[in-house]
């Protein structure tokens, strides 16, 4: 389970998140909306690790390990995995090459050999299939060239290659046509088990259609300002984010 | 013999303790005499002097070495026993196998390729005097290790290949330097003349066996007839402790197209200068560089492209990495003359500091003395960026895992322009050797899941890296 309390955030001067508590139980799914600057792709960053992120107050820990302690690739390896909202582009680094070098370094972590290249070419296409990606974008460069519909693709194949504990997914669902949303979504929904939590952040109640989330948060000002259940997210979509900032002043 | 009593041929007086104790060193040697083209490099190197790092192309350099080294050819009694085992895997249908500078057929395999002909010092005397010292210092030249060269050089290798002939990976040229510098220095040379409409490769590397604190200097002129299509493949892996000087010139004619690829990733301090002229109307150069330094490396290259007639083109591409306190320094220079109206040059020239006390200086330079033009240029100094690392941890990379993949990451657009398969192999062995990467890069080599995005796989690409690996 994931444990966030009362976590304050700030970017320089800038203060982001200001007392926000949040558990997700695993197996469970949780979206958090919020309208822009509410703090939401901040608390994304910071659950993964992301340098520049000070964190003046508060906790977060996932079965008990304090993640807030831990370096990026450390989360990674206990089971954390983030989808960027603007995956990076790396040409000259082979998109199959960093799937496999991530899967082993989660193998290796769990004290687990690392598979051979047969047997990870034979798990990857599997999972490509499912998110409906040519088999050309093995050996590409990772991203590069990549459409944004694309690049959250490859965002999800790699959390279904990596099987986290915890998946935060960063408005994996912007830019994605209605098409791509279904294939990312569908992948979401593999992912779904009764040992998994999964985050998912976003703007627009349209994922939310495809991936039912067991509750909603609404984020304002870096607090949860309202929770309920995926009626809200509906409420949010009719009546927009005003009435919940003004509740919430 | 002193030097007063073995130079009264000269016309001026040596400019420096430098010159005069390489004029010693020449006269000492003996058999210059018998050759009026060395005496000639001698004087004219003594009237105009070796460069000081007060000259503007040579500050990044550390010339101080020199004053160590012998500059006169080492004595063969000294020379380790070397098996063709030892050198890299073969690559090409022929290879040339020179040690210290002079041909050696027992560790070299020829084999006959119609069209081409080679000629070494052992066949022919005359080999060595093609390669021209003609324009020496100067605004814009500077020959003057090539003359140091041209003075000391016992041997060389002429490569002409004939008209229509088609030989793309075709000669392989191994300079294999054994020789401490305090004795005796390694000159490899040479004569490189492609004549109209042949399409051929030529790869040439510098590597060191036994010691690895050679002296050497290298000269290569070449020359490109019209229509016709060179790759030239230059990887220099010298030994840790090397000194190693290079210049080399090419002439283009007409629609001729020449594509030199440099790859610099040994030597304590290395140092190479290249002078192109495009002479004929839409000629075409490539100058592809990748240099790699570390732990108190210095790399520096200097490539100056003259466009003389019209419509001719330039792609200038550096991609330099320097970590512990390396300098990696590549000064790039387009100059565009009166009338060579539809020029075309590009260069692209980046730097990435991996080390705390490194050092990167790129520099792109452009003169141009006509309208109707297009130059562009871009230079980039920097550090790995932070997203890119990021995205990389959070997959779950350990660090160092990271660093090296992105650094590999950031030579691979001109790694890739690499067209020899087995070469290619080689030199992405080696680059993963020097980036202090292991198993993972060279795992990458696998065809089922390489690192180097677009990658030819190969057939054997396993069996291959293996080899090249027990050869760094």
């Amino acid at each position: 389970m994931l444990k966030i309390d009362n976590l304050h955030v700030a970017v320089g001067d800038n203060k982001v998140l200001n007392g926000l508590s949040l558990e997700v139980p695993t197996g469970e799914v949780h979206a958090i909306m919020g309208p822009n600057g509410s703090g939401k792709s901040t608390l994304a960053h910071v659950l993964a690790g992301r340098p520049g992120y000070t964190v003046t107050a508060g906790s977060v820990t996932l079965d008990g390990k304090d993640l807030l302690a831990l370096e990026p690739e450390e989360r990674a390896h206990e089971g954390v995995f983030l989808g960027f909202q603007y995956p990076v582009e790396i040409p000259g680094v082979n998109n199959v090459y960093l799937l496999k070098a991530a899967f082993n370094a989660a193998r290796k972590h769990r004290g687990q050999p690392e598979v051979d290249a047969f047997e990870f070419l034979t798990l990857v296409r599997e999972k490509m299939k499912l998110m409906k990606m040519d088999e050309s974008f093995l050996s590409r460069g990772v991203n590069e060239g990549f459409s944004g519909g694309e690049k959250k693709r490859n965002e999800i194949l790699q959390m279904l290659v990596l099987e986290p504990k915890l998946a935060v997914l960063d408005e994996t669902d912007s830019g994605l046509d209605i098409d791509a949303l279904k294939v990312v979504s569908n992948g979401v929904n593999t992912l779904r088990s009764p040992d998994r939590s999964v985050v998912l952040v976003t703007h627009y109640q349209r994922l939310l259609d495809y991936v039912v989330p067991d509750h909603v948060h609404v984020l304002v000002r870096g607090k949860i300002a309202r929770s309920g259940d995926k009626t809200l997210a509906l409420e949010l979509e009719k009546r927009g984010y005003d009435w919940v900032i003004e509740e919430a002043a | 013999m002193s030097a007063s009593q073995a130079t009264p041929k000269l016309a001026s007086v040596p400019a420096s303790p430098l010159t005069a104790r390489i004029a010693a060193e020449f006269a000492a040697a003996g058999d210059g005499a018998a050759e009026p083209r060395r005496q000639r490099a001698l004087a004219a190197l003594s009237e105009v002097g070796l460069p000081t790092s007060r000259d503007e192309n040579w500050k990044y350099v550390n010339l101080r070495p020199l004053e160590k080294v012998r500059f006169a050819p080492p004595s063969t009694d000294a020379r380790p026993s070397i098996e063709a085992s030892d050198l890299p895997t073969a690559i090409g249908k022929s290879r040339y196998v020179f040690v210290d500078g002079v041909f050696d057929a027992a560790l070299s395999s020829v084999n006959a390729q119609s069209g081409v002909t080679v000629t070494t010092h052992a066949v022919s005397p005359r080999a060595t005097e093609a390669v021209s010292g003609a324009r020496v210092g100067g605004e814009n030249g500077d020959l003057r290790f090539a003359l140091l060269n041209a003075a000391f050089a016992t041997d060389g290798v002429q490569i002409h290949v004939a008209r229509g002939t088609d030989c793309q990976i075709c000669v392989e040229l191994v300079f294999v330097a054994t020789a401490e510098a305090k004795a005796g220095a390694s000159y490899p040379r040479i004569n490189f003349k492609v004549d109209a409409n042949a399409r051929v490769g030529l790869i040439e590397r510098h590597i060191s066996f036994g010691s690895d604190a050679n002296f050497i200097n290298c000269a290569v002129d070449v020359e490109v007839a019209r229509d016709a299509r060179v790759q030239h493949y230059r990887v220099q892996e010298t030994g840790s402790r090397a000194i190693w000087f290079d210049t080399l010139t090419a002439k283009l004619a007409e629609n001729a197209k020449y594509q030199v690829h440099m790859v610099n990733l040994g030597a304590l301090s290395a140092r190479s200068t290249v002078q192109v002229q495009l002479l004929g109307e839409r000629s075409e150069v490539g100058v592809f560089s990748v240099s790699v330094g570390g732990k108190n490396q210095v790399h520096d290259t200097f490539a100056l492209v003259e466009h003389v007639a019209p419509n001719a083109r330039t792609d200038q591409s550096f991609r330099g990495i320097a970590g512990g306190r390396a300098r990696v320094a590549f000064n790039g220079k387009v100059v565009v003359r009166k009338g060579a109206h539809g020029t075309d040059s590009s260069q692209s020239l980046r730097g990435l500091l991996a080390g705390t006390d490194a050092e990167i200086d790129v520099r792109p330079q452009l003169e141009i003395y006509t309208d109707d033009v297009r130059c562009n240029h871009g230079a980039t100094a920097g550090k790995l960026d932070d997203n890119m690392l990021f995205y990389l941890l959070s997959r779950g990379l350990d660090r160092d895992t990271a660093l090296r993949l992105l650094k590999w990451a950031f030579l691979e657009d001109v790694v890739s322009k690499i067209e020899v398969p087995e070469l290619r192999r080689q030199i992405e062995a080696s680059l993963a050797g020097q980036l202090n990467e292991s198993a993972a890069l060279a795992a990458s080599q696998d065809p089922m899941a390489a690192a180097p995005a677009g990658a030819t796989p190969g057939t054997n690409g396993e069996r291959a890296t293996h080899t090249s690996k027990e050869n760094s």
